[in-house]
């Protein structure tokens, strides 16, 4: 493959807001100080972190207008436990800093055909459908959004949606009680309504089986669940094509340990979501670990596909077809 | 002179309930009924409640009147007869603006006619995991004109000469979902009155 999958560009940390306990905020420039690559709502960003010992690729999303081309912005929620990337943000990265990221991708689209639109969002993942609402507010289709948060201290997002989007947003604070009514909201939408959720994922799953026992079809809905790759166990993989054998940690993914061999393999979403990355096991003693949302169930026992960016094997040999 | 191949006209499959829906809303004509009373007998065996099923089915010779009885005695929530298309596809888009998420549609008929009614469920976002339809009947084409965009109905011949603007047409096989046709382009623009043989090939 003569595409190189780790293109980049390089971009200026302007400014760095401390929005809740958990989550930091950060405005991006191009170092250039050209115009940044236009996207869509619902966009992503694959961060590139140079850390001491090894390098950190976390995806996240672009919540800044997309009619706004000056600067990005992103919100890190520190991980815990962490692999490295969201403390790197919150700890060492500061203004003036540069970072490497990629072209935003989008794999979390708002349907353009759509009559109303009905968002669902919780903690953290209100970064990914913040720049929709800024792209369905340019719209004449009706939308809303119920957004769910743990109290006030976390809810610095949620002011300002409302002031922006005034009654089409609806705030829920967990430490209150308020929950929101997800079975009654999907039960009597009109017909051509889209539901799109992204948050924990008992929320996402809440939502998905909610529209699915009131007879949504699942063209109607979206969710956007990137998994960060899992801690397991330590295992060797041997890369056919390429013939080597790498040992990859238990808090390295195996993309990632396959990159840091100078091997130049596919990714998008690096959250197991996309299957840009999707690779043939040639052989496996031992099993496969899926932590994919991508494969089918069908196609994780048949053990013949693995998804590098966020599964790994547990035994003594993997071979893939990279 | 006619284009084969294209792959723009629909796939049509045989009705079977979509269990995934809370409301089934079948739509039919002519000898469309005997596909819809097939469904109707699946849902029932499929558990699928009768409070759920609705009919709208335009009486057309084309069907025999025993097929037509059935319709009228249809088990389902509610029968609506038609004598015509037009009729048909205005009830049925009143249903759809009062329709909630969770609905699903069938259709059975000539293409043509199901062509109407699938326009109509497309300007609700009604996507294809949402509609089945089963095509039966007649093969003639709606045709539209693309010089002066009438729609020209029932025809059953390669080329036609358009109602709007009197052009004699080739039919093609392209056809559009939105303006739920085949199109129509002029044949004779060259040599103005010098026509290929005209074949009856959509019966």
């Amino acid at each position: 493959m003569s595409r190189s999958h780790s293109h980049t560009f390089a971009v200026t940390v302007t400014a760095i807001t401390q929005v809740t306990p958990l989550i930091k905020h950060f405005v991006l420039k191009a170092s250039d100080g050209s115009q940044l690559p236009a996207f869509s709502g619902g966009s992503h960003v694959i961060v590139v972190m140079k850390g001491a010992s090894r390098v950190h690729r976390n995806p996240y999303s672009l919540l800044s207008s997309p009619s706004d081309l000056s600067s990005y912005e992103i919100a890190v929620r520190r991980a815990d436990p962490t692999r490295g990337g969201s403390v790197f943000m919150h700890d060492h990265v500061t203004v003036g800093m540069q970072l490497e990221i990629a072209h935003p991708v989008n794999l979390f689209q708002l349907d353009k055909l759509a009559r109303k639109h009905v968002l669902f969002a919780g903690g953290v993942g209100i970064t990914a459908i913040a720049a929709q609402l800024e792209d369905l507010k340019m719209g004449s289709v009706h939308y809303e959004l119920h957004y769910s948060v743990r109290g006030p201290e976390h809810a610095a997002f949620a002011d300002r949606l409302v002031k922006r989007h005034g009654d089409r947003v609806r705030i829920y604070h967990d430490s209150a009680d308020q929950r929101i009514d997800i079975e009654g909201l999907v039960a009597a939408q009109p017909l051509g309504t889209h539901v799109y959720v992204c948050g924990p994922t008992p929320m996402i799953d809440r939502v998905i089986a909610s529209a699915r026992a009131a007879g949504w079809a699942n063209s109607h809905i979206h969710w956007e669940q990137f998994s960060a790759p899992p801690v397991g166990e330590p295992f060797d993989v041997f890369l056919q094509r390429s013939n080597i054998t790498l040992s990859v940690p238990p808090d390295q993914s195996l993309l990632e340990a396959i990159e840091d061999a100078g091997i130049d393999a596919p990714y998008l979403c690096r959250g197991g979501v996309c299957g840009e990355c999707k690779c043939r096991v040639l052989e496996v003693d031992g099993v496969l670990v899926h932590n994919d949302n991508y494969l089918s169930s069908e196609e994780k026992a048949s053990g013949a596909l693995i998804m590098p960016c966020v599964s790994r094997a547990q035994g003594k040999k993997l071979v893939i077809d990279l | 002179m006619l284009i084969r191949g294209i792959k723009s006209k629909p796939v049509y499959t045989p009705l079977a309930p979509d269990l995934g829906g809370r409301t089934h809303l079948m739509v039919g004509f002519g000898v469309g009924a005997e596909p819809l009373a097939r469904l109707i007998a699946d849902c029932a065996l499929a558990g699928v409640k009768k409070s759920s099923r609705q009919l709208l089915y335009v009486t057309d010779k084309s069907a025999s009147p025993e097929m037509r009885e059935a319709m009228q005695n249809a088990d389902v929530e509610q029968v609506r007869l038609f004598s015509d298309s037009a009729s048909l596809l205005t009830q049925f888009e009143a249903i759809l603006q009062a329709a909630t998420m969770g609905t699903r549609l069938y259709v059975s008929g000539p293409e043509a006619f199901m062509g109407l009614v699938m326009r109509i469920a497309d300007r609700f976002n009604l996507n294809r995991d949402e509609i089945r339809a089963e095509e039966c009947g007649s093969p003639a084409r709606r045709v539209h004109c693309i010089h002066c965009r009438a729609a020209t109905e029932d025809v059953t011949t390669n080329i036609v000469q358009c109602v709007g603007c009197q052009r004699w047409l080739v039919v093609r096989d392209h056809y559009s979902r939105r303006l739920a046709a085949y199109m129509g382009v002029m044949i004779d623009a060259e040599v103005p009155g010098e026509l290929p043989p005209i074949e009856e090939v959509f019966v």
